[in-house]
């Protein structure tokens, strides 16, 4: 899996996108694979009781469980309802980006995404950085901080602040809000321009700050090594298909 | 000039707000894992305490 790149890939299309894309469904089809699903990887404890899936590799990412989540399919599926309520070719097409752009981000890892469900449940991945969610988040964490997957985000967050012009004020004016007038006009009902641009920002703003306040516990506050060999870091136990 | 009156004014608020994230994150782990909390305190530290700050004046 891949943690900052989710928050930030969507900055970089937008930068080429322009006003052929609307933000905020690109932003949502960024995070929807794993929208419903990352907490019962991870598990959660709810009033002493612990909900997490009993193999959480292979409900994450594999069938039967809902890796189906992450193929090309999927998005297109998703993409078509909200054509068909939304009656928005922009809305669509943005999801399907932001969709399209998390499912092959994730090929990265150890285990991969079936993108060709439902033709083929394999899953396609080119094992550059450890898949370890299986572990628990907190240890998932110190071990994707210290492989190629913390490289990886480290990408997006420079590629990122070389187009920072799309985090500006008058880009958010004459493109964010000119490619999606009916939302932000809606939501510019109940805040200031202030706030919608600071919602704007927020996926940036929490990508490249979790980046760097993970990097700081798993390397200053704790001591996990690093290993950026391919596939690593081979201290965790990584999940492979 | 645009660049100029964002890097003097915004991001300032910004670059404080990040830093505070990032050591709140360190401190709490759990802080970090919550899209919908970034949001609130990016909300509260770049818009709601300066405009309170702004009223107050």
């Amino acid at each position: 899996m891949s943690w900052a790149a989710h928050d930030l890939e969507p900055y970089a299309f937008q930068r080429h996108f322009g006003r052929r894309i609307a933000f905020v469904p690109l932003l949502v089809g960024s995070y929807a694979p794993d929208m419903l699903s990352k907490w019962f990887v991870y598990g959660i404890n709810v009033f002493g009781v612990e909900l997490k899936a009993d193999d959480p590799v292979q409900f994450h990412r594999g069938w039967p469980g809902v890796g189906f989540t992450h193929s090309l399919a999927f998005g297109l599926l998703i993409a078509a309802l909200i054509l068909l309520v939304s009656g928005s070719r922009i809305w669509a097409f943005s999801f399907l980006l932001g969709h399209w752009a998390h499912s092959l981000t994730d090929v990265g890892d150890t285990i991969g995404t079936m993108l060709f469900f439902p033709l083929s449940t394999e899953t396609i991945g080119i094992g550059a950085w450890a898949y370890a969610g299986q572990v628990g988040r907190t240890l998932d964490a110190g071990a994707y901080y210290s492989g190629l997957g913390f490289v990886w985000d480290g990408f997006w967050i420079a590629y990122g602040l070389l187009s920072w012009r799309v985090l500006t004020r008058a880009y958010f004016r004459e493109t964010i809000v000119a490619a999606d007038p009916r939302f932000w006009g809606w939501c510019g009902r109940w805040l200031p321009e202030t706030a919608l641009l600071v919602l704007y920002r927020t996926s940036f703003f929490y990508g490249s700050t979790r980046w760097a306040a993970w990097l700081i516990w798993a390397h200053v506050v704790h001591d996990f090594p690093f290993d950026l060999s391919w596939g690593g870091p081979h201290w965790i136990p990584a999940a492979h298909d | 000039m645009k660049a100029a009156s964002f890097l003097s004014g915004e991001l300032r608020l910004y670059l404080v707000a990040a830093v505070v994230y990032i050591a709140l994150g360190v401190a709490v782990p759990d802080f970090l894992w919550s899209w919908v909390e970034g949001a609130a305190f990016l909300l509260v530290a770049v818009w709601i305490v300066p405009e309170l700050v702004r009223r107050l004046r």
